[in-house]
């Protein structure tokens, strides 16, 4: 069975943000959440200063915290690796929010879904549809746009970057590119101290 | 690197420390009446005071399922989280919470109308309530720490040590609900127990900060929010001095005074109230990147 996961090249990221966008457009997000967001980060001294670009996405960790706390079930893994929440079943105490060590979930408060994405209240007929799927009060995490991934399709963030900084695939496959680039150019998971098992790596 | 130089970026899209916000203040008021009401509750049904038991089930059974309600997203679902004691701390608390209640108050009302009921105190079947009541108790006391401390997102929280203070917080709270309660006859003792949990809390603290300190990034940074920003004035002020130190020197030098055991009891409270909003509020996740990767390259 294939094993999903995301590889982030420093180097090619722009911090263009096309990638935030593109996860809000394919997922309806609402107003104030995000599934992916690009952090940055300044390091040196003027004239060398400089500044890095950290793409964050959920980690669909192996040994994923937030699964272990949820108190319904909601947060499982799929056989893919994906890790999931079935909005059915979430009640929205956030305990998965307080496990996660990346800081990975949001909670869908009703306030998110009245402003729109224009923050004036009006929703757009392709909010309105959108928005559907989603129950307010829940908590909610990036789940590598599992509707596309099911039929074949990358997800949207990588599919829109503009510098393929982002490499999604088959970690399983040696031959997978994912696997190749954390083969070659030591790709590093985040926070390794934390025991998660990431499956999204990091590489410059 | 100095508390001042260390990067928050709260929900900026800087990289760098972040404060957990997603259990808020009203999480804090469920836990403090849990384990305020799980310790009452407890120490009193080892003495047999039946007005302390009953204020203890009043609070659990009151304030903590309302902030616990009103913290969560979707409370008309909350019966779910009973269904996975197999791997979750919230399943488990649930679960206990929901026994205490349940033989609590049947151990109360055969307690309090044993005679009309025609169930004797020393009957096996309240025996039996005492018994699991007292077991669910422990299990409210004690479960709050160990779903704080379960996971390893938050340093401060990732520590053994977070479920003992939630346990001996419980109980030297509860023995001070005994203190006022209980005529002075039937409170002999308790005095000393209390300053002997007084000093757990103390060695406690000072294990939480010495383990933060020398521990994770996260944990020295919380530590450091603790003693070196705004949230010192109410450590020291509150859950050191009222907490700890007043209710110490009141029970050391007038053990048998109602009026200070009750001064006492009001300061451990604030001291305890305290504690458990502050360490919601230096809980912080660790920068994504631990090391920057273009750091290591050069």
């Amino acid at each position: 069975m294939a094993r999903m996961g995301m590889v982030f090249d420093l180097k090619a990221c722009i911090g263009c943000n096309a990638c935030v966008i593109a996860c809000k457009q394919e997922n309806s997000l609402p107003d104030g959440v995000f599934f992916t967001k690009t952090l940055s980060e300044e390091y040196g001294v003027f004239p060398m200063a400089n500044r890095v670009f950290i793409p964050t996405i959920c980690n669909h960790c192996e040994d994923a915290p937030c699964e272990k706390v949820c108190p319904t079930g909601a947060t499982y893994t799929r056989e893919d690796g994906i890790v999931m929440v079935d909005d059915d079943k979430c009640i929205g105490c956030s305990s998965c929010s307080v496990a996660c060590p990346y800081d990975q979930r949001t909670q869908m408060d009703a306030e998110n879904f009245l402003n729109g994405l224009f923050g004036k209240g009006e929703i757009t007929p392709f909010e309105e549809d959108g928005y559907g799927r989603y129950t307010p009060g829940t908590v909610t995490k990036c789940d590598f746009c599992s509707q596309r991934v099911d039929v074949g399709l990358d997800p949207a963030c990588v599919v829109t970057c503009p510098t393929n900084a982002r490499i999604f695939g088959d970690l399983d496959n040696e031959h997978s590119a994912p696997s190749k680039m954390i083969r070659e150019r030591h790709g590093r998971p985040p926070l390794p101290e934390k025991n998660t098992k990431p499956k999204v790596f990091y590489v410059n | 690197m100095a508390i001042e130089d260390k990067v928050f970026s709260g929900d900026t899209l800087r990289s760098g420390y972040r404060f957990q916000r997603h259990w808020d203040n009203s999480m804090a008021y469920a836990f403090i009446f849990a384990e305020l009401g799980a310790g009452m509750y407890f120490v009193s049904l080892l003495m047999n005071s039946l007005p302390g038991m009953i204020a203890g089930l009043v609070l659990v059974s009151t304030g903590k399922p309302y902030f616990h309600l009103a913290h969560m997203g979707v409370p008309s679902r909350s019966w779910r989280a009973m269904l996975r004691p197999d791997r979750s701390w919230i399943s488990r608390g649930l679960l206990g919470l929901g026994g205490m209640i349940g033989t609590g108050f049947l151990y109360v009302i055969a307690l309090a109308f044993g005679d009309q009921l025609g169930v004797g105190a020393d009957a096996g079947v309240v025996g039996l309530l005492k018994l699991a009541s007292a077991t669910f108790a422990i299990v409210v006391m004690c479960y709050q720490g160990f779903a704080m401390s379960h996971s390893t997102a938050i340093s401060i929280w990732n520590s053994a040590i977070i479920p003992m203070a939630s346990l001996l917080y419980s109980l030297s709270l509860g023995v001070a609900g005994a203190l006022i309660l209980l005529p002075a006859a039937q409170a002999g003792g308790l005095a000393d127990t209390q300053l002997l949990l007084l000093l757990g809390l103390a060695i406690m603290h000072v294990m939480l900060l010495h383990g933060g300190w020398h521990g994770s990034p996260g944990a020295r940074t919380s530590v450091e929010l603790l003693l070196q920003t705004e949230y010192a004035k109410w450590f020291w002020g509150l859950v050191v001095a009222a907490g700890i130190v007043l209710p110490g020197l009141i029970l050391w030098m007038a053990p048998d005074s109602r009026v200070l055991a009750i001064i006492s009891g009001l300061a451990m409270l604030s001291g305890f109230c305290s504690w458990r909003i502050l360490i919601f509020k230096i809980g912080v996740y660790e920068p994504i990147l631990s090391m920057n990767p273009f750091h290591s390259a050069n």
